[in-house]
């Protein structure tokens, strides 16, 4: 009992834990450099190799027409393995966590 | 006041209590039929499969890289250990060796994940005697062990540290040492949170409850903590070691107690908590150099894989996992099979339960630290009856044999 | 007629102060833990939120009975805080109302617990069990710590009689008597059982039986199961402060000021003793059994209460 008292006090007496989250619009939290958030693409850089589609495991990157692919970042699971297979380092996992859209094609990335 | 009790229809000398699916205290679908009489548990039945998902069946459809990040979704806290298991298999089917640098970075995260399961079951024990502020200690000490896995693999809960003969992620010295600050300070937290957990409301709360003897234990093949807490010796790191725990035999020891109650149970996971510790650190100062994967990319890997079979065992923060794999040598697999820990568990919950309190369900079946989304591996469905088994009477498939 | 007036004016501050109290203690509790906590006002959204809401009956409910419990168990609970303020205020009380406010504070559980069990639901009944045992357990050392008081202030049960002879003492109970002294520890004691908080909260033990005999309750009636909840924590801890903590020269203050300044000053020193016998034990204790819990009430306390009155009817 002394013991969880001594803690409690303690507790009580410093700051409370706050974890910071986005504080002003358009500020963001900063992420560690190896944080995989939204998929960032180089749509120039891609050769349409379609390596990225066989390793998808949640099959969020399709085709288009014009050779080259694109990501339904609702489908993604952020494991980073299209980043990973890309030959010409056109994906990137970026810092963006956010992912609230009013419109379904906002969270595209072509 | 005796006038007013005739308002009762209950006949108090057996009621049945339904517990889950959704519970307060239970926080995953699973439903516990408890028969109470007064306030004793005469009978318990047990109801699984709520949420069961068909990954061992969907990993089926999928190639052997698209199946490793689908087994680490089966469970959201041990995700390492799945991963690790299934490469595990992949590694000895297609006789691939990680470098040692890769399996000690291997072992690195997995130990920080039995770390941070351990502090989360620690809180969610609490939280189960109602011991709230313990459990708010003991979540803010787990936070500095996720803020690790952000640092170092980019996500809190899905690491994706594993490839097919190798990790993804290295760490640098700066990152070396951040993770050993991030340890002392656990450490001394954990140390506090200890001192509470010795505290005497909580120890009559936990000692003599859910009792497993030893023999028990080993009859029903329960696993992990829960095995250790009634005595039993037993822990693959030691009897199959895997990844690096071959090098670092000499650097933890099994924690048991024979007293086979919560409180042993829970015992066992906070001393684990400090051979953990103690074990990362033996890790960051003997971190060998090299290459942490292979040179090829990961498709070469997986086409490298042949059709083979293999069983792989880990020791997940719940005790012993099991997968058993069958690749058809074309990248894909045949049949994959996962046996949990907390399936292994499981059956030993009734034993624990009756004869006890109302008051000691959530108690001893937190104990066991169930993970019941990884254990909702089985379905019973009426397949004559049709009904919700028509869909996957459809879609069922031959096995391949 | 002005004592009348000042009750009625006590009931609406009563109810502000309960759910101003339970702000303070959970924004406290949080602070232990290291959380931030909700503001302060939380318990008032909560409860117009709630008040707003639809109550939804069971259809194994005995209506009647579930849909007047809160009703009745809140109005006694707010009238159990009430009425100490009110005497404190108008400076009179009638004989025996220390009894009555103990009696409505047990009103006020028994009802809660009734409307439980009305609701059909195997929770609510093992609720009702538990919360049985656990008035058995803190009711008598509760009114036996009483005792040595009303021995102390010439046999008097009147609560505004036991107040002014702390005046005339010219200190407060707990260190007036080494009876009184032991009564108050006794009655400090039963306070988080009576207010029905961790480690004594069995009956709604939120892990085990998911809140007890409030499970079937939403809506108003559920705004009311807890504006009682609160009320009686709420007037715990004022009848505690000023049976035996009312300290002349600090709650006196001057006399030119009237009943009203020591009634606020006691209300403003009231958070600290609730501080003391809700929020701390709430915070570093984990639930007890119901058997624990039972035998922690009958073994510390009872030994307390009947140790001072013993001594008191010894005469000292
Ligand atoms: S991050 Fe993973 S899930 Fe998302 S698009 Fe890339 S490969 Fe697919
Ligand atoms: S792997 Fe890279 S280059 Fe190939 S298709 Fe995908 S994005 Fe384009």
């Amino acid at each position: 009992m002394g013991r969880g008292l001594r803690a409690a006090f303690r507790a009580l007496l410093r700051k409370p834990v706050r974890v910071r989250y986005l504080t002003e619009a358009g500020e963001m939290v900063p992420v560690p450099e190896r944080y995989r958030g939204k998929i960032t693409y180089d749509k120039g850089a891609c050769i349409g190799c379609l390596l990225c589609i066989r390793t998808c495991p949640s099959g969020a990157i399709s085709t288009t027409e014009e050779k080259k692919v694109e990501f339904s970042v609702f489908k993604c699971t952020f494991c980073g393995q299209c980043a990973e297979i890309c030959p010409k380092k056109a994906v990137k996992l970026g810092s963006d966590f956010e992912l609230v859209v009013y419109e379904k094609e906002g969270m595209v990335v072509r | 006041m005796t006038g007013e009790t005739r308002e009762l229809e209950y006949d108090y000398s057996r009621l049945v209590v339904p517990f889950g699916p959704v519970h307060p205290a239970l926080k995953e679908p699973v439903h516990f039929k408890v028969f109470v009489k007064k306030e004793e548990v005469v009978d318990v039945g047990l109801r699984l499969g709520h949420v069961h998902r068909g990954i061992e069946a969907l990993a089926e459809t999928r190639n052997l890289v698209q199946a490793m990040y689908l087994v680490e979704r089966v469970c959201g806290i041990c995700s390492h250990s799945h991963t690790t298991c299934f490469v595990g298999a992949l590694e000895e089917i297609g006789r691939i060796q990680p470098s040692e640098r890769a399996l000690y970075l291997r072992t690195l995260v997995f130990e920080l994940e039995r770390l941070h399961s351990h502090l989360l079951w620690l809180g969610i024990m609490a939280y189960e005697i109602g011991f709230d502020t313990l459990f708010m200690f003991a979540f803010n000490t787990r936070e500095a062990v996720l803020d690790l896995f952000e640092e170092i693999t980019g996500n809190r809960v899905h690491h994706s540290m594993n490839v097919i003969g190798g990790v993804r992620w290295d760490l640098d010295g700066r990152m070396v040492e951040k993770v050993g600050r991030s340890m002392s300070k656990v450490r001394e937290a954990a140390q506090r949170i200890r001192e509470i957990f010795q505290d005497k409301t909580v120890e009559e709360r936990l000692s003599g409850v859910g009792l497993l003897d030893r023999g028990a234990a080993q009859e029903l093949c329960t696993v992990g903590p829960t095995a250790r807490g009634s005595g039993l010796k037993t822990d693959v790191r030691k009897e199959d070691p895997y990844a690096a725990y071959g090098a670092l035999e000499g650097s933890f020891s099994i924690v048991t107690r024979t007293e086979g109650d919560a409180y042993a149970r829970t015992e066992v996971r906070i001393f684990e908590i400090f051979e953990t510790i103690n074990m990362i650190n033996e890790i960051l100062a003997r971190l060998p150099g090299g290459s942490i994967r292979p040179g090829e990319t990961i498709i070469r890997s997986m086409n490298r894989v042949p059709q083979g079979e293999a069983v792989s065992r880990v020791e997940a923060p719940r005790g012993e996992l099991l997968y058993y794999v069958r690749t058809d040598g074309k990248g894909g697999l045949r049949r994959l099979k996962v046996r949990t820990p907390t399936l292994a568990n499981i059956v030993g919950l009734r034993q624990m339960l009756i004869g006890g309190e109302v008051a000691d369900i959530p108690v001893v079946v937190a104990s066991i630290d169930p993970c019941l989304s990884c254990t909702n591996r089985i379905t019973v469905i009426d397949l004559d009856k049709g009904g919700a088994g028509e869909p996957l009477r459809r879609r069922r498939r031959k096995w391949p044999h | 007629m002005a004592a009348l007036a000042a009750l009625l004016a006590s009931l609406p501050a009563a109810v502000f102060l309960s759910l101003l109290f339970e702000g303070i203690d959970r924004k406290l509790h949080a602070r232990m833990q290291g959380r931030i906590g909700p503001p302060v006002t939380q318990p008032f959204y909560d409860f117009a939120k709630l008040l707003n809401k639809e109550s939804v009956f069971p259809s194994s409910s005995s209506k009647a009975i579930f849909a007047s419990a809160p009703v009745i168990a809140a109005a006694s609970s707010i009238l159990a805080g009430a009425i100490p303020l009110a005497s404190l205020v108008a400076g009179t009380s009638v004989v025996g109302d220390l009894i009555l406010i103990l009696y409505l504070l047990t009103m006020s559980s028994i009802m809660v617990m009734i409307g439980g069990s009305s609701s059909g639901n195997p929770y609510g009944a093992i609720g009702f069990s538990r919360k049985m045992v656990m008035l058995i357990g803190y009711e008598v050392p509760l009114l036996a710590s009483i005792l040595p008081l009303s021995l102390k202030s010439q046999h008097s049960f009147s609560y505004h009689g036991i107040v002014q002879s702390q005046v005339g003492m010219g200190t407060c109970f707990a260190f007036a008597y080494p009876s009184s002294a032991f009564a108050a520890a006794a009655f400090l004691a039963c306070i988080p059982a009576a207010a029905g908080v961790v480690p004594f909260d069995v009956p709604e033990a939120k892990t085990e039986i998911v809140h007890g005999y409030l499970v079937e309750y939403g809506g108003p009636h559920l705004a009311l199961a807890r504006l009682a909840k609160d009320a009686a924590s709420f007037a715990l801890s004022f009848l505690a402060l000023t049976l035996f903590f009312y300290h002349p020269p600090l709650f006196e203050g001057h006399a030119s000021l009237g009943g009203l300044a020591s009634a606020i000053l006691c209300v403003a020193f009231a958070p600290a003793m609730m501080f003391l016998t809700v929020t701390v034990p709430r915070t570093v204790f984990a639930r007890l059994k119901v058997g624990q819990a039972f035998k922690f009430c009958w073994s510390l306390p009872l030994t307390l209460s009947a140790l001072s009155v013993v001594l008191s009817a010894a005469g000292f």
